[in-house]
């Protein structure tokens, strides 16, 4: 890789200052990410700032909800009382990133931020899109990994943070901080669909801004089901995933005989992972779950209407069959119905 | 001498360079550096068929060397086989990251920046091994009258198999270093190698062709080597006469080491097959006709495509008695990087398609698979498809009914059916050292030199992960009546130690082994009553050196493929267990049972890794490995996206050793390298056929099971034997 300059801010503030520069300079969490994408010459910064000393607690917030400081390790997101009590499915995310390595070093703002695994995004040789050029090579390429969402172009990526998910299905919002101050951007809006104009970047962050948390409401009346499917057990990522947070009526957690339970879905929050350039939020399946009872045959409808809108590329129509699994599956584990 | 020493074969003994390792004190060959080092870079073809036109270097050429095919004071060609790769290419390319020039500068960043700009005329590419208008190698095997065997058979069964390219994926990159005027003894003109790599001869050999030097000028040095399965057999002569020309070009030492991108681009990997089978069976099981007809897609040279066919073709046929058999091989040219050498060697090939097939053969006749390969399992004193009579080590029942009583596997059978789960099995053998005449041809050698303690060997075999050094001292230890510790092991170092033949072919312990063993033998016999410290002091430094022998009685006729192909084989059956989602595909092993008989087990604990990690590298092969080639360039060369099974996707495996004493082994010693992988592939896919999923494909990845599941046929049923026409 290209030698660079280190630069090891002790605040927000500082950190902030340290990315302005003539040169390219870029924030490092755990490196899991950014190193690999400079040792392939994707990336080539002339400054690297790391951003592992900033907030690395997990804390309550007054409304009942916990405030995740960027620079929190994967492993320890996973492992945190209140996260695995109160936000089940982001546990669940985080437990399952990469290997124990990986969840070790990684940090909840790098996990968000980290760029797309699209095999010509990470080969030097391929000029895309993403990289400043006039072309998809996935198009009448290798798309077996790409998306059947939101597949308008001009990328078709997806987006491959599993913390992401979670975190739109939960309301989450990110406090960005940057050289006019903060703001706090809702999760579902902080990523991006491509466009000509953005597709550079797969979020709202500018060059200069840095995440600096992300503020989880208090969950409610809710439950929670998260299912992944992969290709193998460790060492990679999802084919395709979902989380649904269900905000049920009455009174919670009165499971009829066969799992079924005794209380009906008022309203869903169903997000798919690794099927479309963002967090991709299925209405449809939204729309399936409410008003009905938390059972397996409503859990499959959930499924079907999910898959409505999918469009694939010339080579992942296999992956419509898994993404609708995930998201009937995932309903299941809300409901306390065994999967597999 | 003292006869008081513990036996060391038989005993997990602590490795040899176990400390260094473990420690971080081994030094490999990235970690080495010379005053003066210079990096090179290869510069190579982006298209996989075509010719140079022109090549231009845009920018400020200060500092750097080039090198091309202008350079090479020798032959420009990668000698091996066939002599028909080149070390630079002149203007024909073949294939993509072909190697064209190098760059050299002491700084890689400079290095890497370099534009350098390569205009083609390109022609088309052939991808397809089956239309290939370039035969590398053809072998054909024949016994007994195939037409009489296919007379005398009730039922016809015939399929096509196919498996994919594999990538070896040592844990360390290639890579070489070259210093000029440091060989031996320090002759000006001359060259010195380092290297990760298996066979330091080879490379020796293909410096000496590719520089024009006499053999003494060239002196070839491995360095502690981070893996290899094969893929530092041959790619490293390639490496070595780069990084030579750069050397000898700018007289400073020059480093050459890929990265991962560049390894998995550029470097060999396994062939890719298609075998068809054609069987005569009667009603109750026995085969009565073999007929094989199999492709090797070579890739874009020959490199040793001819090796590996006749040893897939020699294990085509399976571990199975036949009077009839015809197998016909033949390895092609396609226009993608150079096939070649990776454990097993041809036979997990041949061998996925004979196992696969018998379960199909099983299943048409209603029989279980257990019962068609009892029938059939070769004996002691039946003979092969060569003709080969097989001695008192054949152990093809023994593995088999080991493997079915320890998993109960009839019970399970039953009690998985019709779920999501299913159980399969394989019956494999694999023949240890070089195939027919080729240990007589290579007449390799190894020396053993007396020490004040005990005694030092000198081989060329290379420790490459596997256990080379210390197994070879355990047998040293016993046949010389020493302790252990007290045997050291020279560097693999063309200097200073003989040529014992490249460190392949499940060979290191069975052949270089039993002349280790035969020259500590006689040492123990020139000792007599002495100490070696008394000996030395008494009569001065003593060496012994001793050739191969063949053992009495073994002959091979090469041009007709009959004799014996192998000294010994060692057997092996797997049954695996395997659960598929029927909703995604994901095919999952959920356990693993292997018996293997290799005649002795001179370190278990070693050989057992090596049953455990090849068996790994073969439920690989079998699930997840799959090489995405486009327009002849592999699309997924990174550890991201070409994924090798972890722990947590390897089932707990239980291992079973038997031995069954090959006498010209070392204490009874057979191969044992290379067998583990061909028998997870077929085990799998068996078991997935098991589980209602008719694959003949490997990797079976979920997209292929869903296809496979969606054309879900009647065969499961086992339809009534006849005599029949009707294909299956
Ligand atoms: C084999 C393998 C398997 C993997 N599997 C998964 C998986 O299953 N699921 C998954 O989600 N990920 C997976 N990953 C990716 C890995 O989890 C992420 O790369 C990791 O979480 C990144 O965290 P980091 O802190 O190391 O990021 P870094 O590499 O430090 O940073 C990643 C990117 O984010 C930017 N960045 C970091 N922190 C901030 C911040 N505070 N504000 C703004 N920008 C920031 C950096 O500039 C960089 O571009 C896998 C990676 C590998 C190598
Ligand atoms: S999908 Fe996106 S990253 Fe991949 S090639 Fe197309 S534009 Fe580039």
């Amino acid at each position: 890789m290209k030698a660079f300059a280190y630069v090891n801010p002790t605040s927000e503030k500082e950190a902030v200052a340290a990315l302005k520069t003539d040169g390219i300079a870029m924030v490092i969490g755990g490196g899991q990410d950014l190193l690999s994408r400079m040792k392939d010459y994707i990336d080539s910064p002339d400054r690297v700032v790391n951003v592992k000393g900033l907030d690395a607690t997990v804390t309550a917030t007054s409304d009942g909800g916990v405030k995740i400081g960027s620079a929190v390790k994967i492993v320890d997101l996973a492992e945190h009382a209140a996260v695995m009590s109160l936000y089940p499915s982001v546990a669940a995310a985080a437990i399952e990133v990469g290997t124990p390595q990986i969840r070790n070093q990684g940090t909840v703002g790098g996990n968000i931020n980290q760029r797309p695994r699209c095999w010509y995004f990470r080969n030097e040789e391929f000029v895309c899109y993403k990289k400043g050029g006039s072309r998809c090579f996935a198009v009448n390429g290798e798309n077996q990994y790409h998306a059947i969402f939101g597949n308008d172009g001009p990328s078709h990526i997806v987006h491959p943070s599993s913390l992401a998910v979670p975190f739109v299905a939960y309301g989450a919002k990110f406090r960005v901080l940057g050289p006019n101050g903060e703001r706090e951007i809702a999760a579902a809006d902080y990523f991006t669909m491509p466009t000509l104009a953005n597709v550079l970047k797969e979020n709202v962050l500018d060059d200069e801004d840095i995440l600096t948390h992300v503020i989880l409401p208090a969950p409610g009346n809710v439950k929670h089901g998260h299912y992944e499917v992969r290709y193998k057990q460790s060492h990679d990522w999802p084919l395709a995933f979902t989380t649904v947070v269900l905000v049920m009526n009455g009174v919670n957690g009165t499971s009829g005989a066969n799992g079924t339970s005794g209380s009906t879905i008022r309203s869903a929050r169903v997000v798919l992972g690794a099927v479309a350039p963002v967090p991709w939020r299925s209405r449809p399946a939204e729309d399936a779950l409410a008003g009905k009872a938390l059972n397996e045959a409503t859990a499959a409808l959930a499924g079907e209407a999910a898959i409505s809108e999918a469009k694939p590329m010339s080579g992942n129509a296999y992956k419509i069959q898994i993404a609708k699994t995930a998201v009937k599956r995932a309903v299941m584990r809300a409901a306390g119905i065994k999967t597999v | 001498m003292s006869s008081r020493a513990r036996k060391a074969v038989g005993r997990n003994v602590l490795r040899k360079e176990g400390h260094d390792k473990v420690t971080g004190a081994a030094r490999y060959i990235d970690d080495l550096t010379f005053p003066g080092l210079l990096h090179a870079r290869t510069i190579r073809s982006t298209i996989p068929a075509g010719e140079i036109v022109k090549v231009r270097f845009k920018g400020d050429r200060a500092g750097f060397t080039l090198v091309d095919h202008h350079d090479i004071p020798g032959r420009n060609i990668v000698a091996l086989i066939d002599e028909d790769q080149p070390c630079l290419a002149e203007r024909k390319i073949r294939h993509v990251a072909e190697p064209i020039l190098l760059l050299v500068h002491e700084d890689r960043e400079k290095l890497r920046a370099a534009d350098v700009q390569i205009e083609y005329r390109p022609s088309t590419p052939n991808y397809d091994p089956e239309r290939s208008a370039i035969t590398f190698k053809k072998i054909a095997i024949d016994k007994g009258d195939l037409d009489a065997g296919f007379a005398a058979a009730d039922v016809i069964v015939e399929g096509e198999y196919r498996t994919g390219l594999q990538e070896q994926l040592y844990i360390e990159t290639n890579g070489v270093i070259a210093v000029p005027g440091s060989s031996v003894a320090g002759a000006a003109g001359g060259i010195t190698v380092y290297g990760s790599m298996q066979c330091p001869y080879y490379v020796h050999r293909a410096l000496v062709i590719l520089l024009g030097l006499p053999a003494g000028k060239v002196r070839v040095i491995q360095t502690e080597t981070g893996g290899g399965f094969g893929g530092k057999e041959e790619y490293p002569s390639m490496m070595a006469g780069h990084a030579a020309l750069a050397a000898l070009k700018t007289g400073r030492p020059v480093k050459l080491v890929y990265d991962r991108v560049e390894d998995m681009l550029a470097t060999t990997k396994r062939h890719p097959s298609i075998v068809r089978h054609r069987t005569g069976v009667t009603r109750d099981g026995r085969l009565t006709a073999i007929d094989i007809d199999a492709v090797l897609d070579g890739g874009a040279y020959a490199t040793l495509s001819a090796v590996v066919l006749s040893r897939g073709m020699i294990h085509a046929a399976g571990p199975y008695r036949c009077d009839h058999i015809r197998i016909r091989g033949r390895a092609t040219m396609t226009n993608t990087p150079p096939n070649g050498a990776f454990r097993g060697f041809g036979a997990p090939q041949t061998q996925f398609a004979a196992e696969v097939h018998m379960d199909r053969i099983a299943e048409r006749l209603g029989l279980d698979p257990v019962r068609v390969r009892e029938i059939n399992a070769l004996r002691p004193g039946d003979t092969t498809a060569t003709g080969q009579r097989l001695g008192k080590d054949s152990s093809a029942l023994q593995v088999l009914r080991e493997a079915v009583t320890r998993t109960g596997f009839r019970k399970r059978r039953r009690a998985l059916a019709g779920t999501n789960r299913g159980i399969g099995l394989s019956l494999f053998f694999h023949g240890s050292g070089f195939t027919g005449a080729g240990e007589v041809k290579l007449a390799a050698k190894a020396s053993l030199a007396l020490t004040h303690k005990g005694a030092r060997i000198h081989v060329a075999s290379t420790e490459i992960g596997q256990g080379t050094r210390t197994m070879l001292a355990q047998i040293v230890a016993d046949a010389l009546g020493v302790r252990y510790d007290d045997v050291d092991v020279n560097a693999a170092d063309t200097g200073e130690v003989p040529d014992s033949g490249p460190t392949v072919a499940s060979r290191t312990c069975m052949i270089v082994g039993r002349i280790l063993e035969r020259c500590a033998e006689e040492m123990r016999a020139r000792l007599g009553r002495l100490t070696p410290r008394q000996y030395l002091r008494a009569f001065g430094p003593l060496v012994i050196t001793k050739q191969y022998e063949r053992p009495a009685g073994m002959v091979w006729d090469d041009t007709v493929y009959k004799g014996d192909a192998y000294g010994s084989y060692g057997w092996g059956c797997d049954v695996v267990e395997v659960e598929v989602d029927r909703d995604t595909y994901e095919v999952r092993p959920t356990a693993f049972t292997t018996v293997h008989e290799i005649g002795k087990a001179i370190h278990p604990m070693l050989a057992v890794g090596q049953i455990e990690g090849g068996s790994a590298q073969g439920l690989g092969y079998a699930i997840l490995e799959d090489v995405v080639m486009r327009d002849g360039r592999m699309a997924n060369a990174t550890l991201t996206n070409y994924i090798i099974p972890t722990s947590l996707d390897t089932p707990p495996m239980q291992v079973v050793l038997l031995e069954n004493p090959y006498p010209h082994g070392p204490s009874g010693a057979k191969g044992v390298g290379e067998m583990p992988i061909d028998g997870p592939a077929p085990a799998v896919i068996n078991a997935l056929r098991h589980a209602g999923f008719d694959l003949r494909e490997i990797p079976a990845t979920p997209e292929r099971v869903m296809l496979t599941s969606s054309v879900e046929s009647t065969q499961r049923t086992p339809r009534t034997p006849r005599k029949s026409q009707a294909w299956v």
